[in-house]
């Protein structure tokens, strides 16, 4: 089993196979994460670094277990984007950490474009963790493993991506990945917060409101609201948003069916899910979370291309 | 120094010669003497085998990023790279460090400018350091030689200090060059904002922040009786919007760039810095409407929106890259290769006629009598544009080692002569 990429730079350089064979070899490492032994020898002698230039907890925590799960010898670099903006830059950067001898460089960065800026000029393999408002490809792979888990499959499935669109790496690696598995996509949330060319961009729907999206949907995927990354006024206040586009008890219950809640974290309880939905026996948000480490250790391990041995 | 021209094409509607296969003699700077076959003594022959002569070309939209900012490009290695490209003349923007908001600065550019071959013809801000607030000395600016007032690649956004503007300029019959661009729309944007954009996670910039100011500027041109030239024109909506301006007898003028002929947003799927321009590149369906534009004559000249940056400037992520690519050498070649259709006539019309003549310039012509002022090129030659070939200081472009269409021999500026 290969992947079609030497990087994984987003979804949308995927084919079909490279999502299964990466959902796939996932499914195999959670069975070890169950074990008491939980780490394999799979990547031994490979070094792989962590470039965090944005702020992250559970991407980088989820990332570095994976590593160390798989033997990998990992070191992790946090800056923030300001100080790489105004002292050396990433090319510097990461061409310094290389030259120690590193095989693998996972990134996270704000800016669009960064690890394909980067894997054009580097040889090392890249994993995006992250670049500015356009993909998170391991969240999009974990999402699905966990849809995939729930459902079976994701060919006909329908999801519901509720929230800030615009400036979601989520919603668009979701969107990628659905779309290229065979789900129905349609996106909910104040259209201020949904870009003006999203539905024909990816043959999705688009909804103004919530609980309309929710009655047609399987599994509704809410997404933070990003109040660090908005460069102007796109709503008026939290508490409206609440009112109008958060998702609470009542109106789960309004729907006479039950749905399926994900969330990619971390949660604004209150703004856009309320306790008592996430908590609830409908979410699988902490399902994702474990997902997580399998899904990356399942990209790490097959970029890695040690399989063939 | 005397030199004759030997059988070169004419191509000048404003020529008796236009069209005709003849010698052209060149006594101190001013064409003597042009026939069938001209002998004389003691001068340089250039001989070039076919090639068309036309009268000088003039950029109206470069940044020489001189002063302060020469790690990008000075005034020497700017006017080099314009001999190159065809063009005698060079309407320089005023973004530079500082701002060329003052006859002091104008003063600088001329002086720095006298020994190169190509005539600078400065672009005076419109507001002192082309911060959109206060005018600048423009009357002072003109009298020292600026020929046109613009906040180059910081377009003025209040309707109040355009109009002023537009207004102050009539008393010396000046004219106002805006890229049209309502900033507050898409102002993080870095491409057009559209199918590609949405795909790519990239902030855009709508058409419609091009179309809104082009609207409202020709409203407040018309109000002030003033001239206004739009350049970087990338929209259908525009176009339009210019086309019936100028039925209605607005004094509405406008350019648009070789590069928005050429690339479309799909260029930029793989995230290339060199193909971050401002304006941005559009669709096919803009690029054909450009096309045509330039056709039916919509379209009054073209600028090349020359933006030198040096290499660090570009070798970032895409979002931290520069605005802007050369294009002072590539320019005719570029517009040869997607203009094919374009008659001969109207080549010199927007490469020299109309420049001169909405910027009031001196006029060129190959009659006898006047200035030398030549640009000499083959319009059927093919050739690779290389690394080694830029005389800019800076390297940023997308066409490096294409094959393109059209090739500029060298320029004749008075009596001083570049050849490539």
């Amino acid at each position: 089993m290969k992947l079609s990429t030497k990087h994984l730079l987003g979804i949308r350089d995927l084919t079909k196979e490279d999502i299964q064979i990466i959902l796939d070899t996932a499914t195999q490492f959670k069975e070890v994460l169950q074990r008491p032994v939980k780490k394999v020898p799979s990547l031994r002698d490979v070094t792989i670094v962590n470039l965090f230039f944005e702020n992250s907890t559970r991407t980088r925590i989820s990332f570095e277990l994976a590593e160390k799960r798989l033997s990998a010898d990992t070191i992790s670099f946090t800056a923030s984007n300001s100080s790489v903006k105004k002292g050396e830059t990433l090319l510097d950067t990461v061409n310094n950490i290389l030259s120690m001898k590193v095989d693998m460089v996972v990134m996270r960065h704000s800016a669009t474009g960064a690890p394909h800026f980067l894997s054009k000029h580097i040889p090392a393999a890249i994993v995006n963790a992250g670049d500015g408002i356009n993909e998170h490809p391991t969240q999009g792979l974990l999402d699905a493993l966990s849809m995939r888990e729930k459902f079976g499959t994701l060919e006909g499935l329908r999801v519901a991506i509720i929230g800030d669109i615009m400036h979601s790496r989520v919603a668009m690696s979701n969107m990628y990945l659905l779309k290229k598995m065979g789900a129905e996509v349609m996106l909910a949330g104040p259209p201020t917060l949904i870009p003006k060319y999203t539905a024909e961009a990816f043959g999705v729907k688009v909804e103004y409101n919530v609980k309309k999206a929710l009655e047609w949907a399987d599994v509704a995927n809410v997404l933070r609201i990003q109040l660090e990354r908005q460069n102007q006024v796109l709503f008026s206040s939290l508490r409206e948003y609440n009112q109008v586009y958060g998702i609470s008890r009542s109106l789960l219950e309004s729907l006479g069916k039950d749905i399926t809640i994900m969330h990619p974290g971390p949660i604004n309880r209150g703004v856009e899910l309320d306790s008592d939905v996430a908590d609830s026996g409908q979410s699988i948000i902490l399902q994702q979370v474990e997902n997580g480490v399998a899904v990356r250790m399942a990209v790490l391990y097959l970029l890695a291309g040690r399989d063939s041995n | 120094m005397n030199r004759l021209i030997k059988q070169a094409l004419i191509n000048d509607p404003q020529s008796p010669f236009n069209g005709k296969t003849v010698d052209i003699l060149i006594q101190n700077g001013v064409i003597h003497e042009i026939g069938d076959s001209i002998s004389a003594e003691n001068c340089e022959v250039l001989d070039f085998a076919q090639a068309t002569v036309s009268p000088g070309w003039v950029d109206i939209f470069t940044h020489l990023a001189d002063p302060g900012l020469e790690h990008k490009e000075t005034i020497a290695t700017g006017l080099k790279a314009a001999a190159a490209g065809g063009y005698t003349g060079v309407m320089c923007i005023p973004n530079t460090n500082p701002v060329i908001d003052n006859k002091t600065q104008i003063e600088y550019l001329l002086h720095q400018s006298s020994s190169a071959v190509s005539t600078i013809f400065p672009i005076g801000a419109v507001s002192k350091k082309a911060a959109g607030q206060d005018l600048a000395e423009m009357h002072d600016m003109k009298n020292s030689g600026a020929v046109a007032f613009s906040d180059g690649t910081h377009p003025i956004q209040s309707s109040g200090i355009l109009v002023k503007a537009l207004q102050y300029v009539k008393a010396f019959d000046g004219v106002i060059i805006q890229i049209p661009d309502d900033t507050s729309l898409g102002g993080h944007g870095q491409m057009h904002e559209g199918l590609v954009s949405t795909q790519l996670g990239m902030p855009g910039k709508p058409m419609l922040a091009e179309e809104l100011i082009v609207a409202r500027d020709i409203k407040l041109a018309r109000y002030a009786e003033s001239k206004i030239h739009f350049t970087g024109v990338t929209s259908p909506k525009s176009l339009e919007y210019i086309r019936r301006a100028k039925e209605s007898g607005a004094q509405v003028t406008c350019s648009v760039t070789p590069h928005h002929l050429f690339f479309t947003d799909k260029d930029l799927w793989e995230y290339d810095s060199n193909l971050k321009v401002y304006p941005p590149l559009r669709t096919e369906k803009e690029v054909s409407a450009l096309k045509a534009a330039v056709l039916d004559g919509t379209v009054d000249s073209f600028a090349t929106h020359h933006l030198p940056h040096e290499i660090d400037s570009k070798m970032v992520e895409f979002e931290y890259a520069g605005f802007g690519i050369i294009g002072l050498q590539t320019s005719y070649s570029v517009l040869q290769t997607v203009l094919e259709d374009l008659p001969n006539s109207k080549w010199t019309e927007l490469l020299s006629i109309n420049p001169r003549k909405i910027f009031g310039l001196p006029a060129a012509s190959i009659t006898i009598g006047a200035n030398a002022d030549l640009t000499i090129y083959k319009s059927n030659d093919y050739q690779i544009f290389t690394s080694a070939a830029i005389h800019s200081k800076s390297k940023n472009t997308p066409f490096l080692n294409r094959n393109l269409k059209g090739k500029v021999l060298g320029i004749i500026n008075g009596s001083k002569l570049h050849l490539n």
